[in-house]
This record gives structure tokens, C-alpha cells and sequence, in this order.
């Protein structure tokens, strides 16, 4: 008897191996993603059906949920962003322009009007009236509003009080006080069905994604940790006019597939098994473009990244030796050389496409001599030891970095850490220098001055404080004349410009890489995938 | 009887779970990291009314104790509580990631012991020929290699440069079969469905290799040193002396007992296959649950984490479960 088991069971092993050898033999009989030309003629031949068109995105990360109001994450905006429409979209030169609204006015310093576009329909039919729209933006700023749990996404949109819906196509926003950065902050957040929601609630909501985007989602096979699946919208409303062609999204189907690993990523887009790969290292690059079959293509990123200095701690509660770091470290070549040129080095706190920016900040040029004589004045002569603390992603450049300050007698070293460890030595105000990083979507210096020189902003790692500084900042976060605005904000970097609380950095390119047979795709500087108008060759 | 024992085991794990939760759930808030700092990430304003009122919601702001004890009280229940960051039930989050981590597991132990057994035997029946120091140096190889690295290998020959096996994810778009267990080669067999079942086996070859590499070079060391010593008993040359054919000695006579150890080693060893592939399964893109423990450490999802451990846990006690009552089969001396 238990012969046989073992027998039968010995067969049945047998049989699944040779007939797991067979199929790799002849994978393109019946396979389901070919995407060499060859094998998709031979589909066409055979099947008197065209075969729908797949485009698959390799992301870094998760999805989170699908619930636009339920997330603050970028990974998860881009692909949920692909489903629903904003009142404003951005180009990728990042202007905004309108989406839903087709035009919005200004009626008071706290009062915005927006006229909705008429014939846009979600996805399950329904029109989009401004009663939508109040619905999707009360939802954010109202605690408890999403069965009972409150949006984390309230911060982004700042004083927005309450939205109404004025007749079937306008809807009013209040502001609880003017907000310099309204506008910039609407193209993240997405309009959202609010009889959908409200018939069946937001979890199943969040399962069952009802929008007005280009795609739609597809529930069968979709699921957060593997891979989320879209279907072209028939009925979609066009998109916005400003952002050319207008119509119907191109390919039948979507595919945003979670690959973790870099490797694997790459590999993938080299086998043809996905068509756009997010975040590829820059030492990438050459071995990518040496494939015919592949295009590098890179955005200008938002994210800013510097070595924050404790101010609080000797040696850098010491203004010169801060300054001398920023003189004895050469972020040019660092750009030139560990990022192979896809970056761009910082003059002061504030990256140059923003709004804002001041351009008579000449910067500190790299000088090791002018370094070493301001180590002495300020009573280190003969240097100090540091470490400085980063990130995994941030390591290499640390290093460099750690490299050019031994020049002038500085001994750092690199620690590399989980950063949810870190953060928490952060704010304990134990650590010296931190290679840290900050995400800036809005372009507005509110985003990025704000949290980190403001006394006690979320993101001061160096513990920078000045009252100038923090009173400029709140002039400028309620200030509407954009004109004084700007003079604030240009105020505040000279300010923290000369009292260096950080090495100033450089901001990255942001690479990608597609299969050549993607047409019509541009990456963004916001990191948004916008696929309505990408097609295949 | 046997069933009365095996069902007095189970019940002998549940205080093992229970205490397993509480240092779980100790654990995961001595770790340094704030969940609701990182999931407000570093970028833009955030409110300080926000960061309260996500506190207040996974009940961060309540003494340790009382989290302590609504935890457990949840836990009785079967109710793991929610996720931070996907907002969903633990429950559901694992149970969608389960199936994918058992049919690797299998996937690998199958791999693993179809390759290994053969191995180990011809290595001792041929002991000090050139066949036989081939293998044990290809074993000693497969021991050492690192499973990132060799996957990564598996991944540019035969995905990039041959281009004959899908290298991510466990299934291709476009196939229609009803989900039933989770488990593809199952649920595609019960639907019929041969295309769908042939591209889930391609899907799992790769990570299946790479995952049982190590476990195939294991099992064969172990297979060919018991064998080696059963081919010394009395019986065997008894048998030999009966004048049965070579194989029916090697294979009926010698190889059963010599099993033992390889299927001890394969129990084990399957609960680490279970609970060891995070690497596999980020390098392979496989959602499952390997994945998921590390990106909810990464965003301190404490929920996730607890709920992961402890499957983890009841992982490891089934294994080892399965192994004594598969002994009691092998080997009728051994009762549970």
C-alpha cells in the first residue's frame, strides 16, 4: 500500500517535471505577453482578433490602497493618478493647467471658484457635478471623514475650510486664510465619485475604484502587493486641452507592476517583459544605452539633498566651521562624477526651478584653502572627527563627500542606517551630520523652507533657528501679493545662506528607462507616470 | 489515538502564539522609528493636528499596556487588527500573501528533493568515483552561494539572454480562472484552465530554483552520508545475498531508511522556506509574505509586523508537526 503511494506519487513528481520542461521549450505557442514583433505577428496570424495592446510599468514600491484620500505616498499617487483626474494637471514642464475645472477664479484672498467641466462621466457612467467635487475635498480636510478615519492628506492643502457646491457645475472653496500655495497643491488630489462612496462606503471604495481618469481599474488579477491592471476608459472625457492629443488613452491596458528589486527591474525591461522602469541607478546608464532596444530618459527631481549640520552641538554650533564644510566640499564634481553628471549642485537652501528662487546668492565655491583657514579662526585648526549619517541610497555620495572634508583635516566617516532608526537619533538631536533629503511636489518654497528651517519644523534636522527667519516664513506662508512673497522667500534663503545650517547639496535627475517601441512618454519632475497619451510601436 | 495526540499538539501551540504575540508586540515598539512619521515621508508641510489625529488612530497615544491589552483582546478574537499603512485588516493582507509564499515554498522543495535524492543516492553507491566529487563540490557550491546573487544570475540567462522563463511575478495578465485556495497550480487545475496552470509552473521555476538551491545541496549531503551507512547494514547485504536486483536493494531496502534524515532536515527546512524568502521574493517580484515583513518593518507597520511574526511562528510549529507524524509513517517504531 505504501508502495503505491510512494510510486504514484514518484510518477506524479515525473510527469509535472517533464511537463514543466516541455513548456519552456515552447513558450510562444500560447503565451500571454509576448512582445517581440515576431511573436506578436504570428499571434495576429493566428487570431483574427487583434490582441489587446499591455503596457507594463515596473514600480519600486507597493501600492498602498486606491483610495486617493487614504495615502501619502508617491508610488501609490502615480498609479491611482492614471484612474482619477484632478480639477488641475501639471505638464511636464510642470505648469499647471486646468483637468476637471475648466476655469477657476480667485473671488477673495480666502475664496476660490472653480467652473467644472461639463460631460465628464466616472467610470461606472455617472456624471461628475460639483457636487463631486466638494464631496472628494470635504473628505480631506474633514477628521473622521473616510468611515470614520481622517484623511493624512488634510496637511497638503493646508487652510482649506470647507468646499460647496454652488450650482450643478461651480464649486466654492474657503480658506480659513489666504494660501499662497492652493493652486500648486491641487494637481495631487483627485475628484471622486460621492454617490459611488456613499452607497457603498469607503472601504469598499477603496477595493473597488470608481474615477474619472483615462483608465479604469480592473479588478480580477489586480492586487496591491503584485500588480495593479487598468483598462482604457471608452467613454473618457478627453483629458485636459492644454495637454496634447486629447482623447481616449492609446494602449487597451495598463499593468503597474511591483519589482522591488533594481536588478530585476532592469533585467525585466531588457527581456521586453515590462516597457517603463522607475528609479534607475546612474551607474546604469552606459550598459542601458548600449541597448538599441532601450531609451534613458531622466526629470529633473523635486527632492533636495543636503548634509544638515547640528547647530546645537559643537563643532557646528560654530557658524565658520559650517561654512568652512560648505567650502571644503565639492558637490560639482560629486554630480560629475558619483551621479554621472545627472544632477544638478545646489548654491544655497533652495533649488533654482522653484518659485522664488534667488539668484544673487553667489554660493560657496569649492575652497579647501579658505576652508581650512576658517577651521582655525574658529578654533580647529587642526580639524575634528564626524560622522555623518545617511541613508542607503545616500552612501556613495556621503562617502565622497566624508573623502573631500579629510582634505581639510575634517576625519569623517560614513554610518549608513535604516531610516526609521535614524529619524528617531534625529530628533533625540544626537546627530552631527545628516545626509538627509527633502521632497518639495508644489515648487514653492513653502514646501521645503518651511519644514526645514522653521524652528521646530518637522523635517530641522539641523535645529536651525532664527527669528527672522521663522517670522519671514510666516509672512510669506499667508502673504498673497506674489510679488512680496517672493521677496520673503528670497529674504529667507540669503539668510540661511549665510548662516549655512547645512552643507548645500544638489538636487538629482531622476532616471527611466523604456523599451524604444514606447511612444509619446516623458517622465515628470513631480515623479507622476501620466500614460493617457503613451502608446506602442 | 494518533489523532488525539496530534490534536493535543496543536492545542500546545496556542500558548507558544500567545507569547510569541506579546514579544512580538514588545519588540516591534523597543525599535527605534515613529510609523506615523514615516508615513507622513519627507516631503512638504505636514500639520501637527494630523500627526495627532493619525496617533489617536492606531491608538499610539494610549500607554503601552493598554495597547497591550487591546492587542491581545483583538488577538483572541482573530482579529489582528488593521494595517498603518494599507488601512486594510491584517487578516486580509496575509491571507492574499500566503498562497504565493506555500506554492514557492513548494515549488522549491520540490525542486530540491526531486534533484537531491537521486544525487545523494548515486553519490554513495558510486562513493569516491568522479560523478560522486562532482556533486558534493556542486553541492558545497550550492551551499555557499548567495541566494540574491544566484537569483540574479537565473534571472539574466535564462530571462534576459535566453529569454525563455518569465523573471517576475506569478502570473501573466489576461487569464480568467476563479480564485478557490490562492495556490495557481491548484486553483488552474480545478478550473481547467492548461494555459493558465503552464504559465503559472513557467512563473515558478526561476524563484523555485533559486530559493531551493540551498535545501537541494543540503538534502543531498544528507541523503548520500545515511545512505552511505545504511549500505553497510546487515539487511542490506542480506537482501544483496537474496539475489534481488541492485536497484530494489538500493531503492526498497536501503533508501527507505535511509530517509529519515533527509525527510527531518526537509521538515525543517521547508519552515525556513516559508519564512526565509524575503530575498527571493523581492528579487523575483513575488507577492508574498517575505515581502511583507520586510516592507512593514521598513515603515514600521506594527500591525503587519505582529501579524507576519507570529504566522511565522504557527509556520514553524505545523512543520514541525508534520515531520513527527510523518516519522510515525516512515519508521513504525517511532510514535508520536
Amino acid at each position: 500500500m505504501k508502495n503505491k503511494i510512494l510510486l504514484s506519487l514518484v510518477m506524479l513528481l515525473t510527469i509535472l517535471f517533464v511537463f514543466a520542461g516541455c513548456s519552456s521549450g515552447n513558450n510562444d505557442q500560447e503565451g500571454t505577453n509576448q512582445t517581440s514583433q515576431e511573436q506578436e505577428e504570428k499571434e495576429q496570424a493566428e487570431k483574427p482578433v487583434a490582441k489587446k495592446e499591455v503596457l507594463t510599468v515596473a514600480i519600486p514600491t507597493e501600492v498602498l490602497t486606491l483610495d486617493p484620500a487614504m495615502h501619502r505616498d508617491r508610488v501609490t499617487e502615480t498609479v491611482i493618478r492614471n484612474m482619477f483626474d484632478g480639477l488641475v494637471t501639471r505638464t511636464t514642464d510642470m505648469e499647471i493647467v486646468p483637468e476637471i475645472a475648466e476655469s477657476w477664479e480667485q473671488t477673495s484672498p480666502t475664496e476660490w471658484v472653480f467652473k467644472i467641466r461639463q460631460g465628464i462621466t466616472f467610470h461606472n457612467g455617472e456624471a461628475l457635478t460639483a457636487d463631486d467635487v466638494a464631496f472628494t475635498f470635504n473628505r480631506l480636510v474633514t477628521e473622521g471623514a473616510v468611515d470614520g478615519e481622517s484623511s493624512p492628506r488634510n496637511g497638503l492643502l493646508g487652510p482649506v475650510e470647507k468646499v460647496e457646491a454652488t450650482d450643478e457645475y461651480t464649486a466654492k472653496f474657503t480658506l480659513t486664510e489666504p494660501s499662497p500655495v492652493f493652486l500648486a497643491m491641487l494637481p495631487f488630489q483627485e475628484v471622486v465619485p460621492k454617490d459611488y462612496i456613499e452607497e457603498n462606503g469607503s472601504e469598499y471604495f477603496a477595493k473597488n475604484p470608481v474615477g474619472a481618469g483615462p483608465f479604469k481599474f480592473i479588478k480580477k488579477d489586480s492586487k496591491l502587493n503584485e500588480q495593479v491592471i487598468m483598462e482604457r476608459y471608452e467613454n473618457y472625457w478627453g483629458g485636459s486641452p492644454d495637454i496634447s492629443p486629447v482623447g481616449n488613452a492609446q494602449v487597451d491596458v495598463v499593468i503597474f507592476k511591483i519589482m522591488p528589486e533594481t536588478a530585476s527591474r532592469i533585467a525585466a525591461l531588457q527581456a521586453g517583459q515590462v516597457q517603463i522602469v522607475q528609479e534607475i541607478p546612474p551607474d546604469m546608464i552606459e550598459q542601458l544605452e548600449a541597448d538599441s532596444n532601450i531609451e534613458v530618459k531622466g526629470a529633473d527631481s523635486t527632492r533636495e539633498r543636503f548634509i544638515e549640520l547640528n547647530v546645537n552641538k559643537p563643532p557646528f554650533d560654530n557658524v565658520k566651521v559650517r561654512q568652512a564644510m560648505n567650502y571644503a566640499v565639492n558637490y560639482e564634481e560629486i554630480v560629475k562624477y558619483i551621479l554621472n553628471g545627472n544632477g544638478e549642485a545646489l548654491k544655497g537652501p533652495y533649488m533654482p526651478k522653484g518659485f522664488a528662487y534667488n539668484d544673487q546668492i553667489p554660493g560657496y565655491d569649492y575652497n579647501p584653502e579658505k576652508a581650512k583657514e576658517l577651521l582655525t579662526e574658529a578654533g580647529y585648526p587642526d580639524g575634528f572627527d564626524v560622522v555623518i549619517d545617511a541613508k542607503a541610497d545616500e552612501k556613495d555620495v556621503a562617502e565622497a563627500v566624508a573623502n573631500q572634508l579629510r582634505d581639510v583635516d575634517v576625519n569623517a566617516s560614513v554610518r549608513v542606517w535604516d531610516y526609521a532608526v535614524l529619524k528617531e537619533k534625529i530628533a533625540e538631536g544626537s546627530r552631527l551630520m545628516i545626509a538627509a533629503n527633502w521632497g518639495n511636489g508644489s515648487l514653492d518654497p513653502t514646501g521645503i523652507l518651511e519644514p526645514k528651517f522653521k524652528s521646530g519644523g518637522r523635517g530641522n534636522f539641523s535645529f536651525y533657528g532664527n527669528a527672522r527667519v521663522d517670522e519671514l516664513i510666516a509672512k510669506a506662508m499667508v502673504e498673497t501679493d506674489s510679488q512680496k512673497r517672493a521677496d520673503y522667500w528670497k529674504e529667507i534663503q540669503q539668510i540661511i545662506y549665510d548662516e549655512a545650517p547645512a552643507v548645500f547639496g544638489y538636487i538629482t535627475q531622476e532616471l527611466y528607462a523604456q523599451r524604444a517601441n514606447v511612444t509619446n512618454w516623458e517622465p515628470s519632475p513631480d515623479g507622476r507616470i501620466n500614460l493617457h497619451d503613451v502608446g506602442l510601436e | 489515538m494518533k489523532s488525539i495526540k496530534i490534536l493535543e499538539r496543536l492545542l500546545a501551540a496556542i500558548p507558544i502564539m500567545i507569547g510569541v504575540a506579546i514579544l512580538v508586540f514588545l519588540f516591534v515598539r523597543l525599535t527605534p522609528g515613529d510609523p506615523v512619521d514615516l508615513m507622513m515621508g519627507s516631503a512638504g508641510s505636514v500639520s501637527q493636528q494630523e500627526i495627532q489625529a493619525l496617533q489617536e488612530e492606531f491608538d499610539l497615544d494610549k500607554p503601552l499596556h493598554v495597547q497591550l491589552y487591546i492587542f491581545l483582546k483583538d488577538v483572541v478574537r482573530g482579529d489582528l487588527g488593521d494595517s498603518f499603512t494599507q488601512r486594510e485588516p491584517v487578516t486580509d493582507i496575509i491571507g492574499r500573501a500566503l498562497p504565493a509564499t506555500i506554492e514557492l515554498a513548494f515549488g522549491a522543495a520540490f525542486f530540491a528533493v526531486l534533484f537531491a535524492i537521486p544525487i545523494g543516492v548515486y553519490s554513495a553507491v558510486k562513493q569516491n568515483s568522479i560523478t560522486d566529487r562532482l556533486s558534493m563540490a556542486f553541492s558545497f557550491l550550492g551551499i555557499s552561494m548567495p541566494a540574491f546573487w544566484f537569483g540574479i544570475i537565473l534571472i539574466i540567462v535564462f530571462g534576459v539572454k535566453l529569454g525563455w522563463l518569465p523573471i517576475s511575478g506569478r502570473l501573466d495578465y489576461g487569464f480568467n480562472f476563479p480564485s478557490v485556495t490562492g495556490l495557481y497550480l491548484i486553483d488552474t487545475v480545478l478550473a481547467r484552465d492548461w494555459p493558465a496552470l503552464k504559465n503559472a509552473v513557467l512563473h515558478l521555476i526561476l524563484p523555485s530554483i533559486a530559493l531551493g538551491m540551498q535545501l537541494l545541496a543540503v538534502l543531498a549531503r544528507v541523503t548520500r552520508s545515511s545512505m552511505l551507512e545504511v549500505l553497510r547494514q546487515d539487511y542490506v547485504t542480506l537482501a544483496r545475498a537474496k539475489g534481488l536486483r541492485e536497484f530494489i536493494v538500493i531503492v526498497k531496502h536501503a533508501l527507505r531508511n535511509a530517509l529519515i534524515p533527509t525527510i527531518t532536515v526537509l521538515g525543517i527546512q521547508i519552515g525556513v522556506l516559508l519564512g526565509g524568502n524575503m530575498i527571493i521574493e523581492t528579487v523575483f517580484a513575488w507577492p508574498g509574505l517575505g515581502r511583507l515583513a520586510v516592507d512593514s518593518i521598513f515603515s514600521r507597520d506594527f500591525p503587519l509586523i505582529q501579524g507576519v511574526v507570529m504566522i511565522y511562528a504557527f509556520t514553524y510549529v505545523i512543520a514541525n508537526l508534520v515531520v513527527d507524524v510523518l516519522y510515525t509513517y516512515i519508521n513504525p517504531k517511532i510514535t508520536l
